[in-house]
């Protein structure tokens, strides 16, 4: 039935064409704007590390600060929804092995966590990761909206220099609505309530 | 003032007679006391039963039947701020007016406001959907940079209880200090320790006493405007609605002489079985009630007026919407609330144009549970059945209470009775000093002896 | 064939993104700080985005019409059902059935899976294969003892079907319930043609129909009411006159401009009254109509006043007048004025169509529908069953045991069956005495096609993952097929959905398609392939013709009150009942909830002394049945009727013993052809049992108070506002303010206006506001049922209902007039839901500001700021405020029903207030769209669940403040007002008043 499912489109193609076409053009412009200074050697960590550092410890020892730090992949591209829809969009495993089908990792501790992803994605397990950042069910956030109008690199905004984090933490607690709203009031953009409460 | 024609407001006895007969009531009490104090506290436990299953389960346990979204529970809201304003009028208003015969009355009424307005401070809480952010209601600086809305009435009502639980509680214990004064040199063990305390050093030395009668008088004068001011923002709660029935300039004034109306009912109810009780008959005494009779006539009548002005407003107005609600007041499928509280409020009432009936405390007393039942009765009538028929006939509905509004009654009954009688048996529930200012003093005539 | 894959089961983890992704029942208020795990996709979907809708086209098979659907999915649920717009069917509006599938598709009652019988006769859960293999066995075994009884409509899967059942030499009955043979028998007899009509309304002026409920179950309801609002609905310069001929004004009746209520039976002889007007008046009669003249010429005034009853003057009313305006419309053959005669009364009404000239005009054939073999076929079967000629019968989406009335004996002949297999979906009433239940796949979970009339093809496509572990017949049959071999071996296809592709491959060839898989695919996308219907030759009267009697059918029994079960237009043939939400939704005519009920004329109550809830016993010579009593002024005296659909046996915890089955106090014999549902006298006796009516209505009269205006046609030409009509009628407006007060009331806007000139209020921001024509709105509720399943509204249950707790923010009221001034009866109905006021009396008594104005003229409420002081509720004029009593959002969503819930909204706790909030989650998202365009918003960007849903098209949405949007010419038009306006709330909606013909409303 799943492969009937895929095959039925219908309507949906249109929307799901312009999901995936809309980030790539985007993707190009901002790696071409992006700074050479604030490039960043990531930290030799082994998953045993982990466990000190901040944040909860993730199935995946994934690291942030190696993959958008040090080699610059956009966070749209894993987050694929992020600039379209009011979910960011959690990467899929295939989107993993994308990469990591040909890089084992360059070292021992991290091939030990890539071997980690290509055992999920054999044994067709997708990846449970801890949420970090959740919003009260009774708000409703559109990630595009704000990606709209903060641009590409307005996730630091909210998330944090997720950039530098080895294993990412909560730098604001994007639940309390103080914190949007400061945010609302400084910009003097909508605060109307029934913006985020519906 | 001679001593000559015996003046009723004066009691004739001497300074120690006053204090021993006081400091009795406080000494061990009947088993009538225990029983009836057993009896509210059980009543009590029944509400917190109740407001416990509201809790868990949903306000859906009360008789609530849309469109009636308001009905017990304010009702009886309403009923103890009303209960409250006897107790200031009787303290504040007759204090500046200097009428003597407050004195004796003045202290259990005062206790009476204190309970009544606790009472009733409990029933926004308990009535309101989600009980557990009842404090959303009082502004505070929250990190969602939110306010709550001076517009609303019942903010308005938020500030008038608590402004009106304050002054009254803190004029209640003012006036005490000089009498517990008096009662702890009476005591010994812990009750003199206890009194001592609460008695703030008081040593009834001039300056002290100089002081006292300037501020209690300032605390008069402070808290005379209350008496007006919180039962009109009360009546607010509905006048500032557009239901029919609730949308009535009268609202105010009417408010208030009903509050009055009402407390008095109460405190005849309370004082008659409680002088007994605690035999000091001759210092309360016929005089005492026969004043308090005429206060509840004067009252009375003006709620007699005010009733029969609403229904003239509705007529008058050629308003359908007016006309039907209060048609159906009197004679729709709840015509038998509406007729309760105008027999009980303004025919009742009427008979203490007596004399006979105003001197003789057992008709006073069971005109005063005529005066309690009719004035719940009155904002039973005023909320639901406004509710019940507004102004879309499609939407019309009757509401039926249910075990969880009847406890919740009972409930507030027990918590209020727990604490007067507590307080009768702790405090001198007659002021004292101010009873010993009645004496005349005593004269001696040239070879009486 | 598909049974879940449980290794990765991609439901239940989607399920789980739903849930932490996009928030579905997450309760407002509650903390959210519990660890919560994010699970992403293994594979990228290709058409699912996170929080973003997808939305898959197909079809409805709620009932015979076929009406086109967009499903509207997200993460990979089906979470609303609309119309499709592209199909000539419903055209993009949807009805409450058919919107109520959705409950079908996620009830917690299906059956989970393949059941069979144990050696202890219970059922139990079987593998597929083993019912494959039992149902294969008993077939070979049967040879051709084999009998399927199906109520699948024209279709491939119908086409499958017969070839399958004719190869094993078996019988093949289709069923539906309501099959409406009378008009087809009808056309037979007349025209010689074996087919209903199709019904076109749009030239109707005059539109009369004979008991045809068409607002309701008559054929295509959603069609029919299209049309009919287009007709019947003031255009600016006319409307067509609608006359209503039944017993009882049902929700089609109620929408009449006059009622006819003839002795039940003679409407034949009034309709050939009628054919004989016309016939003597009219100079354009076709010629061939000459032949009929002697057996019309019977039918002269006199002979049809004795038949009917009614008074001589209202008769020559009715010629004068239908034999004058045309072209006219009249319709016959619902089921609740289906008695002996019907067949006769239907060929009168095609004699008439004919003598009027309407077919080929309003009355259209040669669209080749049928539905199913009848019901005298169904009893032929139950004969050789009960003689034991048939071993395995097979009952494909039809429910016998229920919809067969009980006093025959088709209970009895089912189990004589060796093997009884069905294919429910739910364990009703058929199912439960079943040896086999191979439970189908809903029709959202599978492939299949429809193919409703001549020129529509609808496809169905799956739209998600089956919810539960059935499987399609289709893919049963082929696989049966297999294993049987022999006569059957000819099935070669793989899987159904195979054989479905080359069908329509062959119809890509056939319409010259090159490149087949994208014929395929477009034919998905729009929902199927629509054409005209090719060009039939005219129909012309057949030979027998005029072999039709006027004569009164026969009664059973000798009660004095003549029983009419007529049909609910929420329980249909009672496949309704199971779904909470048409259980909910109040009957349109009666308010009435949760319950069955007789209706009894006002006199007759009064004269055996019941009154509104008092039980009553009906007993006829069938059977009898009790239920409470409901006082309806719009029947006839010596008529009680009951609406059909409750007292199910089974069929899962909403249906199984709610109400009575109307079916059990009438026979099952054959009325030549069709179930014959009015043919019983009853007796009627109190039983002194008492219940309150669960019905939504508080008082049924507008006391004069303007809810509902109407003004006359005449008027309305004019471009009369209400308040001029009134005074042109001579009449006192209602409540019309002194021109003092008006000064006050527009100083205190003035002032108003000029304070909102500052900060977000400025009126930069669009206005919402809405217009609701009266004029069209028929009070069918689709806009409830579409309120509920958009703004994920839990419905509260029968007991909450009694104590008026239901929370349905769009609500119709119905309010009676006439009936007991000399007037005669009529009702109006009004759609009411939160009114948006400019000057709203809830905001300002919110405590917390949870009840506030929006920058773009929404009336907000908040429902995590909400305390629940109720004051807000208290205070609105209009009673559309909800209160949530106890937690109803916890209780009315068991699983998997909870998941149906829109993501987009909040689900409601305990203790907070809701309401109509003019769909901000749809209005925000359109905004959200033009941003991401970066343009402004269009007119039609946003609309309301309940404007999209009308079938009417009664409700038009936009911003005030643009003056290209079509509400804001609307909201203008002459017959605008606004309910209650003497409260000066300004309201934004807007409605126009009802039109009625003549000249006094």
């Amino acid at each position: 039935m799943r492969k009937l499912l895929v095959a039925g489109v219908g309507v949906a193609v249109i929307v799901g064409a312009l999901a995936l076409t809309s980030f790539r053009p985007s993707t190009a412009q901002q790696q071409a704007k992006k700074p050479d200074a604030d490039s960043v050697v990531a930290p030799r960590l082994t998953v045993a590390d982990s466990g000190q550092l901040k944040g909860p410890k993730q199935p995946i020892f994934f690291r942030h600060d190696i993959h958008s730090g040090q080699y610059k992949i956009q966070c749209q591209y894993c987050h694929y929804s992020v600039a379209d829809a009011a979910e960011p969009g959690i990467p899929t495993l295939q989107t993993c092995m994308g990469c990591h089908l040909a890089i084992g990792g360059s070292d021992s501790t991290h091939r030990v966590e890539i071997k980690k992803v290509r055992d999920a994605w054999r044994q067709k397990r997708p990846v449970e990761w801890v949420r970090i950042h959740t919003l009260a069910k009774h708000a409703h956030f559109p990630h595009m909206r704000h990606l709209k109008a903060m641009g590409p690199n307005a996730c630091a905004t909210c998330h944090g220099d997720v950039a530098r984090m080895p294993q990412v933490f909560k730098v604001n607690n994007v639940n309390n609505m103080g914190f949007c709203i400061s945010c609302h009031v400084e910009r003097k953009v909508n605060r109307d309530c029934t913006a985020c409460h519906y | 003032m001679t001593a000559t024609t015996h003046d009723p407001s004066r009691p004739a006895m001497t300074h120690a007679e006053v204090t021993r007969d006081i400091v009795n009531t406080l000494r061990t009490p009947s088993r009538g006391y225990y029983m009836a104090l057993f009896a509210a506290i059980g009543m009590f436990l029944i509400g917190a039963a109740t407001f416990v299953a509201l809790l868990k389960e949903g306000l859906g346990l009360a008789g609530y039947n849309p469109p009636v979204f308001w009905s017990v529970y304010i009702t009886t809201f309403v009923f103890w701020v009303g209960i409250g304003h006897a107790g200031t009028l009787i303290s504040a208003i007759l204090f500046l007016f200097r009428s003597p015969w407050r004195t004796a009355v003045y202290r259990s009424t005062e206790a009476m406001t204190v309970f009544a307005v606790m009472t009733a401070g409990l029933f926004p809480i308990i009535h309101i959907g989600r009980q557990w952010i009842f404090y959303w209601l009082l502004p505070y600086p929250n990190q969602r940079w939110l306010w709550p809305n001076f517009k609303s009435p019942l903010i308005w009502d938020v500030f008038a209880i608590s402004t009106y639980l304050t002054v009254s509680t803190t004029f209640l214990v003012v006036g005490l200090v000089p009498d517990i004064a008096a009662v702890r040199d009476k005591m010994t063990g812990w009750r003199k320790k206890l009194y001592g305390a609460l008695s703030i050093g008081w040593t009834g030395a001039d300056s002290q006493w100089r002081h006292y009668s300037r501020g209690y008088l300032y605390l008069a004068a402070l808290a005379t405007p209350l008496v007006l001011s919180v039962h009109s923002v009360v009546s607010w709660d509905f006048a500032m609605s557009v239901i029919p029935g609730w949308h009535g300039t009268i609202f105010a004034p009417y408010f208030v002489a009903g509050a009055i109306y009402s407390g008095i009912g109460m405190v005849l109810t309370l004082v008659i079985p409680l002088r007994r009780v605690l035999k000091i008959e001759h210092m309360i005494t016929e005089y005492h009630f026969d004043n308090l009779a005429k206060l509840t006539l004067l009252t009375g009548t003006i709620l007699f007026y005010a009733y029969g002005m609403e229904y003239f407003v509705a007529w008058y107005s050629g308003n359908t919407f007016e006309q039907e609600t209060f048609w159906r007041r009197a004679f729709g499928p709840q015509w038998w609330s509406g007729w309760t509280m105008i027999i009980c409020n303004a025919f009742v009432s009427q008979l203490l144009w007596f004399r006979k009936i105003r001197r003789n405390l057992t008709s006073l007393f069971v005109i005063s549970i005529f005066i309690n039942i009719g004035m719940w009765f009155e904002r039973y009538v005023i909320i639901t059945s406004s509710l019940s028929n507004d102004f879309l006939p499609f939407a019309w509905g009757q509401m039926n209470p249910t075990w969880a509004d009847w406890g919740i009654l009972v409930g507030s009954f027990g918590w209020f009775g727990m604490y007067f009688l507590l307080f009768a048996r702790t405090f001198p529930v007659v002021a004292i000093q101010e009873i010993k200012e009645m004496i005349p003093m005593p004269r001696r005539k040239g070879g009486a002896h | 064939m598909s049974a879940p894959n449980e290794s990765l089961d991609r439901r239940r983890f989607l399920k789980v993104v739903g849930i932490t992704g996009a928030g579905t029942a997450a309760l407002s208020g509650c903390s959210t700080d519990q660890v919560e795990k994010l699970i992403p996709y293994l594979v990228q979907s290709q058409d699912q985005v996170p929080s973003l809708p997808t939305i898959y086209a197909s079809t409805c098979t709620e009932c015979a019409a076929g009406c086109g659907l967009h499903v509207k999915t997200r993460e990979a649920r089906a979470i609303k059902l609309e119309g499709n717009p592209d199909h000539p069917v419903n055209a993009g509006t949807l009805c409450s059935r058919g919107q109520a599938a959705l409950q079908g598709l996620y009830n917690p009652d299906r059956v989970a899976g393949p059941r069979g019988r144990n050696a202890a006769g219970k059922l139990t859960e079987i593998l597929w294969n083993e019912a494959i293999d039992q149902l294969a066995a008993a077939v070979k075994a049967a040879g051709n003892r084999v009998a399927v009884i199906s109520g699948a409509g024209a279709g491939t899967f119908d086409d499958l079907l017969s070839q399958w059942v004719a190869a094993v030499g078996g019988k093949l009955v289709r069923y539906q319930a309501f099959g409406h043979e009378p008009v087809r028998l009808a056309s037979r007899k007349v025209f010689g043609a074996d087919e209903l009509p199709i019904h076109d309304f749009s030239q109707a002026k005059y539109i009369l129909s004979f008991g045809a409920d068409f607002l309701e179950t008559w054929l295509a309801p959603v069609e029919n009411q299209r049309g009919f609002a287009n007709a019947h609905g003031f255009d600016g310069s006319g409307m067509a006159k609608f006359v209503y001929v039944g017993p009882r004004m049902s929700l089609t009746g109620i929408n009449a401009d006059q009622w006819v209520a003839p002795n039940p039976g003679s409407e034949a002889s009034l309709a050939l009254g009628l054919a004989n007007a016309v016939l003597n008046t009219r100079t354009d009669v076709p010629a061939d109509a000459a032949v009929l003249k002697p057996m019309l010429a019977e039918y002269g005034l006199d002979r049809v006043a004795a038949d009917t009853g009614l008074a001589p003057v209202q008769i020559r009313q009715l010629f004068d007048e239908f034999a004058s305006v045309g072209p006219s419309l009249v319709m016959a053959g619902g089921v609740g004025l289906q008695h002996r005669g019907a067949a006769d009364l239907c060929a009168a009404v095609n004699i008439l169509n004919y003598v009027a000239g309407n077919v080929g005009r309003s009355v259209k054939f040669g669209g080749g529908v049928t539905t199913g073999d009848g019901y005298g076929a169904l009893l032929d079967l139950e004969r050789s069953m009960a003689a034991g000629e048939i071993d395995v019968l097979i009952v494909h989406e039809a429910n016998p045991l229920y919809s067969v009335p009980k006093q025959g004996g088709f209970r009895s002949a089912f189990e004589k069956v060796k093997l009884t297999v069905s294919t429910s979906l739910f364990f009703d009433d058929t199912a439960a005495a079943s040896d086999l239940l191979m439970p189908n796949l809903h029709s959202l979970e599978r492939w299949d096609d429809a193919r409703p009339r001549a020129g529509v093809r609808g496809l169905l496509q799956p739209v998600m993952e089956p919810v539960f572990k059935g499987a399609a017949t289709g893919d049963v049959l082929l696989q049966v097929a297999k294993k049987v071999g022999g006569a059957l071996a000819g099935f070669s296809a793989p899987t159904y959905e195979a054989h479905l592709k080359s069908v329509w491959a062959d119809l890509g060839r056939a319409r010259g398609a090159t490149d087949l898989e994208a014929f395929w695919r477009g034919a998905l996308a729009k929902g199927g392939i629509f054409e005209p219907a090719p060009a039939a030759p005219p129909v012309r009267l057949a030979a027998t013709a005029g072999e039709v009697s006027g004569a009164k059918p026969a009664l059973d029994g000798d009660g004095e009150f003549i029983f009419s079960p007529y049909p609910s237009s929420m329980y249909h043939d009672g496949r309704g009942a199971n779904r909470p939400w048409l259980l909910e939704n109040p009957d349109p005519v009666t308010k009435i909830t949760w319950q069955s009920w007789v209706e009894l004329h006002p006199e007759t109550a009064r004269e055996l002394d019941v009154r509104e809830g008092e039980f009553v016993r009906l007993t006829s010579p069938a059977g009898s049945v009790e239920a409470a009593v409901y006082v309806y002024p719009g029947i006839r005296r010596d008529v009680v009727a009951m609406p059909l659909g409750l007292g199910h046996l089974e069929n899962g915890r909403f249906a199984k013993g709610r109400g009575v089955n109307a079916l059990d106090a009438i026979g099952a014999a054959d009325g030549q052809g069709f179930l014959p549902y009015l043919s019983t006298r009853v007796k009627l006796e109190k039983t002194g049992h008492y219940r309150k009516v669960a019905k939504t209505e508080g008082n049924p009269r507008e006391l004069g108070r303007g809810i509902t205006e109407a003004m006359p046609l005449a008027a309305a030409v004019k471009g009369l506002t209400v308040k001029q009509a009134y005074e042109a009628a001579g009449h006192p407006s209602h409540e019309i303010n002194t021109e003092l007060e008006v000064e006050a009331i527009e100083g205190f806007r003035e002032s108003q206006l000029e304070k909102r000139k500052l900060g977000a209020y400025a009126l930069t921001e669009p206005q919402w506001g809405m217009a609701i024509d009266l004029g069209r709105c028929t009070g069918c509720s689709a806009c409830v049922t579409a309120c509920y399943a958009e703004n994920n509204i839990p419905y509260v249950g029968e007991e909450e209902v009694l104590r008026g707790r239901e929370l349905s923010w769009m609500r119709i009221e119905r309010y009676f007039e006439g009936g007991d001034d000399g007037r005669p009866i009529s009702a109006r109905v009004i759609p009411m839901l939160c009114q948006h006021c400019d000057n709203a009396p809830c905001e300002p008594v919110c405590p917390v500001y949870a009840a506030y104005h929006t920058p773009d003229g929404l009336n907000g409420q908040v429902y995590n700021r909400c305390v629940g002081t109720r004051y807000c509720a208290n205070n609105c004029p209009y009673k559309v405020r909800y209160f949530n009593w106890y937690a109803y959002a916890k209780k009315a969503f068991p699983e998997p029903l909870n998941l149906q819930l829109n993501p987009d909204v909040t689900v409601r706790a305990r203790g907070i207030m809701e309401k109509c909030t003019f769909c901000v989650q749809r209005i925000r998202g359109a905004q959200h769209q033009a941003r991401l365009e970066d343009r402004g918003l269009r007119d039609g960007d946003v609309i309301t669940a309940c404007a999209q849903a009308c079938p009417s098209g009664a409700i038009t949405f936009g911003d005030m403040t643009n003056p290209d949007h079509r509400v804001v010419k609307a909201a203008k038009n002459h017959r605008g007002y606004h309910v209650l306006e003497e409260v000066n709330v300004r309201p934004a909606v807007t409605y126009l008043a009802k039109v009625v013909p003549g000249s006094e409303a």
